[in-house]
C-alpha cells in the first residue's frame, strides 16, 4: 500500500511514516503544498493524508486539485482544526475521513485501513485473522465456522486490535477510539479492561487462540507468536 | 449603611439651617427685648419732657388730686425731697380687668410743680414676655418649615437635572460586563466633571477590553499552538512504544508519559472549548430536545459508571425543548456526567432530573460540601490530586451563563446537588 502524507510539522510526517511502515505501508512525504501537488498528478495513492494549514498553501486547494485531476485516492484530513465548518468543507470536497490532531498512530491505522477496504472490495468487507472472520458491514465474528454474540463495541475493539496487530495499544488510545473524542475528558480508562476481559473471554470460549496480550502499565497487545 | 447623594448634602443643609435657626431665635428675642425696652424708656422720658413743659406749669395744688383721679399711668406724689436721679424698672401690676399681672415699665422721676417738688411716676404697659416669645417661635418654625420644603425642592430638582449625567454613567457601567461585545455610550454633557468622569471610564472601559481581549486570544492562540507538539510528543512516544527492546520497567515510565500526554492534551481541548464558547462561536440559539441529547449519552457513561460501580438514575420528562445550541448542550451535558462521575466514590449513585424548568445532576462522593466560592473558577480543585483540571464545572458555567441560565450548587442529605434554572 502506498500513501501520501502531506504535512508540514516534519516530526508528525516522521512518525505516521514509521508507525506504518511495519504494516507494509509505504510513506511519501511532502511538506510543502507545491511537493504535494507534483506528487499527486505524478503519482496514484492509496490513500493520501492532508494537513489543512500548510507553511505555502492551503490543504484545501489540494483537495480541489485532486478533484479537478479526477482522482480517486482515499483522502484523510489531519488537522488541529475542528470546527464543523472545516469538516463540512472538507468533505463537500471529497475528504473521506477527518481526524483532528492530536491523534493516535494506532486510530490513524485502522482509519486508512478502513478507507482503502471501503475504495478497493467494493461490498466485501471481510477480515480474516488466522480463525477469526470479522464481518464489517454485517457486524458479525466467526471463529472457525462458529459464529460468536458480539456488541458493536466488541467488534469495533476486535478490528483496532487486529488492524493494529503486533503493537502496542494503549489504554488511552484504545479508549478514544471506542468513545470518540470524550475519551481524553475521562480520568480513568478502566472500561477499556471490562471490554478487554468480556472479548478475550467470547474468542476463547469459541476456541480461539488468545492473541490479546496485556502489556505491563501501558495496555495491550494483539500478538501475533 | 450607605445613603444616596443627595440625602448626605440634605442632612448637612438642614442640619445647619436647624442650627443657625435655633441660635438666632434667642438671640432675635433678646435683641428685640432690648430694642424694645430702650424705645419704652426714650417714651417715658418724652412723656417726662412733655409734662413739664406742657402741663406742670398749669397745675394747681388742688388740679393733682383730678390728675391722678383721671391719668392710670401718669401719676404725681407730694414727695419732701427732690431725687436726684430717674429711675427706669421693670414691673408687674395686677390688673383687675384681665385679672391677671400685667408688666410694666415705670419712670420714677421728680418734678417741680410750684417750686414745690413732686414725684413723677409714669408707665407704659410691655407686651407680655410670654407672648412675645410664642409669636417669635412661630415665625421662626414657619420660616424653618419654608426653608426646609425649599430645599428638599431644590435638591430634589438637582438631583434631576444636575446629577442626571451622572446617573446615567451610572447605569451604563451597572450593565457593563467586560466579556461581553457590546460597550457602555458615555455622552458627553455640559458639565465638566462629569465629562472628565465619562472620559475617564471610557479610556479604563477601553483600556481593559483591549487587554481582555488580547488575554483571550492569547489563551485561544496558545492553545492553538500548543497542539502541534502535543500531536508530535504523541506520536513520537507511541512510536517508541513499538520498540522490541523497551524493558518492563522503561513500560512503566512510558505508560506515566502516555497517562500525562492525555492529561495534557485533555487540558488544552478544555481551553480551546472555554474561548470557543466565550469567543460566542455557539451563539446561535436552537430548539434542543434536551431529554434526547441526555438519552444519547447515557450508554457511554453508563458503561463509564459500571467500572466504578456506580448506578445512574433519570428521571427526564420527555419533549423538554430548550432554546440553546446543540454542540454547546451535548458539551453541558457530558460535562456535568463527567463530574459527577469523576468526583464520585465507588458504589455511588447519580440522578439526572428533568423537567421543563430546570436540569439537576446530583450525586454521592465526598461526605461534605464543596467550597461554594471558588467552585466554578478555572483551575480551582477540590481534590488537589485528582486527574480533574478544574475546567470541567467553568465550562458548565460558562455554558449556562451563554444561555442566561442560573447554576447553583447544594450539598443535601450526602448529595452534591447541580442545578440549571432555564
Amino acid at each position: 500500500m502506498k500513501i501520501l502524507i502531506i504535512e508540514d510539522e516534519i516530526e508528525i510526517a516522521n512518525s505516521i511514516k514509521s508507525y506504518l511502515k511495519t504494516n507494509d505501508i509505504h510513506c511519501e512525504t511532502a511538506s510543502t503544498y507545491q511537493t504535494a501537488l507534483d506528487k499527486i498528478t505524478m503519482y496514484d495513492y492509496d490513500c493520501i493524508l492532508v494537513d489543512l494549514m500548510l507553511s505555502d498553501g492551503d490543504g484545501f486547494t489540494v483537495l480541489k486539485e485532486l478533484k479537478t485531476l479526477n482522482k480517486s485516492d482515499g483522502i484523510i484530513i489531519i488537522s488541529a482544526k475542528e470546527t464543523l465548518e472545516t469538516k463540512i468543507e472538507g468533505f463537500n470536497l471529497g475528504a473521506d475521513d477527518y481526524l483532528t490532531k492530536p491523534f493516535h498512530l494506532s486510530e490513524l491505522l485502522v482509519r486508512i485501513q478502513a478507507l482503502v477496504r471501503r475504495k478497493k472490495f467494493d461490498g466485501n468487507n471481510k477480515i480474516e485473522f488466522n480463525e477469526i472472520e470479522v464481518d464489517t458491514l454485517a457486524k458479525s465474528v466467526k471463529i472457525g465456522e462458529k459464529k460468536i454474540e458480539c456488541t458493536k463495541k466488541e467488534i469495533d475493539l476486535l478490528l483496532f486490535l487486529i488492524g493494529n496487530k503486533n503493537k502496542v495499544l494503549s489504554k488511552s488510545a484504545i479508549a478514544e477510539h471506542l468513545s470518540g473524542d470524550m475519551a481524553d475528558m475521562l480520568d480513568n480508562h478502566d472500561f477499556v479492561y471490562a471490554h478487554i476481559k468480556n472479548l478475550k473471554k467470547k474468542l476463547n470460549d469459541a476456541g480461539s487462540n488468545d492473541y490479546i496480550k496485556s502489556v505491563y502499565g501501558i495496555g495491550y497487545k494483539w500478538n501475533n507468536d | 449603611m450607605t445613603k444616596k447623594l443627595l440625602h448626605t448634602t440634605l442632612k448637612y443643609y438642614v442640619s445647619f439651617s436647624l442650627i443657625v435657626m435655633l441660635l438666632a431665635a434667642p438671640l432675635f428675642f433678646f435683641i428685640t427685648q432690648l430694642m424694645y425696652l430702650h424705645e419704652t424708656d426714650e417714651a417715658l422720658m418724652l412723656q417726662k419732657e412733655e409734662f413739664e413743659l406742657l402741663y406742670a406749669p398749669e397745675l394747681k395744688d388742688k388740679d393733682i388730686a383730678v390728675w391722678n383721679k383721671w391719668n392710670r399711668d401718669i401719676k404725681i406724689e407730694k414727695v419732701q425731697k427732690i431725687i436726684s436721679k430717674d429711675t427706669l424698672y421693670s414691673h408687674s401690676y395686677y390688673n383687675n380687668l384681665d385679672k391677671e399681672n400685667e408688666p410694666y415699665r415705670v419712670l420714677n422721676s421728680s418734678v417741680t410743680i410750684n417750686d414745690k417738688p413732686y414725684q413723677f411716676s409714669a408707665r407704659i404697659n410691655l407686651v407680655d414676655n410670654e407672648d412675645f416669645i410664642i409669636s417669635i417661635l412661630m415665625v421662626f418654625t414657619m420660616i424653618i418649615l419654608i426653608l426646609l420644603v425649599g430645599l428638599f425642592i431644590i435638591t430634589k430638582r438637582l438631583s434631576i437635572t444636575l446629577w442626571k449625567p451622572f446617573y446615567d454613567t451610572l447605569e451604563q457601567i451597572e450593565k457593563f460586563e467586560i466579556d461581553k461585545s457590546s460597550n457602555p455610550k458615555l455622552t458627553s454633557n455640559s458639565i465638566e466633571e462629569f465629562n472628565r468622569l465619562n472620559l475617564a471610564i471610557n479610556k479604563l472601559i477601553e483600556k481593559n477590553t483591549r487587554i481582555y481581549k488580547s488575554q483571550k486570544e492569547f489563551i485561544e492562540n496558545a492553545a492553538h499552538e500548543l497542539q502541534t507538539p502535543i500531536a508530535i510528543f504523541k506520536g513520537k512516544l507511541e512510536t517508541l512504544l513499538q520498540r522490541d527492546d523497551v524493558s518492563e520497567e522503561q513500560f512503566e515510565i512510558l505508560g506515566k508519559l502516555n497517562d500525562t500526554t492525555t492529561r495534557l492534551n485533555r487540558l488544552n481541548k478544555n481551553l480551546l472549548l472555554l474561548s470557543k464558547i466565550e469567543s460566542k462561536q455557539y451563539n446561535i440559539p436552537e430548539e434542543v430536545l434536551l431529554n434526547e441529547v441526555i438519552t444519547n449519552q447515557l450508554d457511554f457513561f453508563k458503561e463509564q459508571a459500571l467500572a466504578k460501580n456506580i448506578s445512574i438514575n433519570t428521571d427526564l420528562e420527555t419533549n423538554t425543548f430548550v432554546k440553546t445550541n446543540l454542540f454547546l448542550s451535548e458539551i453541558l451535558i457530558s460535562n456535568l456526567f463527567l463530574n459527577a462521575i469523576n468526583h464520585n466514590c465507588a458504589n455511588g449513585s447519580i440522578n439526572v432530573a428533568l423537567n421543563k424548568n430546570s436540569l439537576l445532576f446530583s450525586n454521592t462522593g465526598l461526605s461534605k460540601s464543596l467550597e461554594t466560592a471558588k467552585l466554578f473558577e478555572r483551575f480551582s480543585k477540590v481534590n488537589p490530586s485528582s486527574k480533574g483540571n478544574g475546567l470541567g464545572l467553568s465550562i458548565i458555567k460558562k455554558i449556562a451563563e451563554n444561555n442566561n441560565w442560573e447554576i447553583s450548587y447544594n450539598y443535601q442529605d450526602k448529595l452534591h446537588i447541580f442545578e440549571i434554572r432555564f
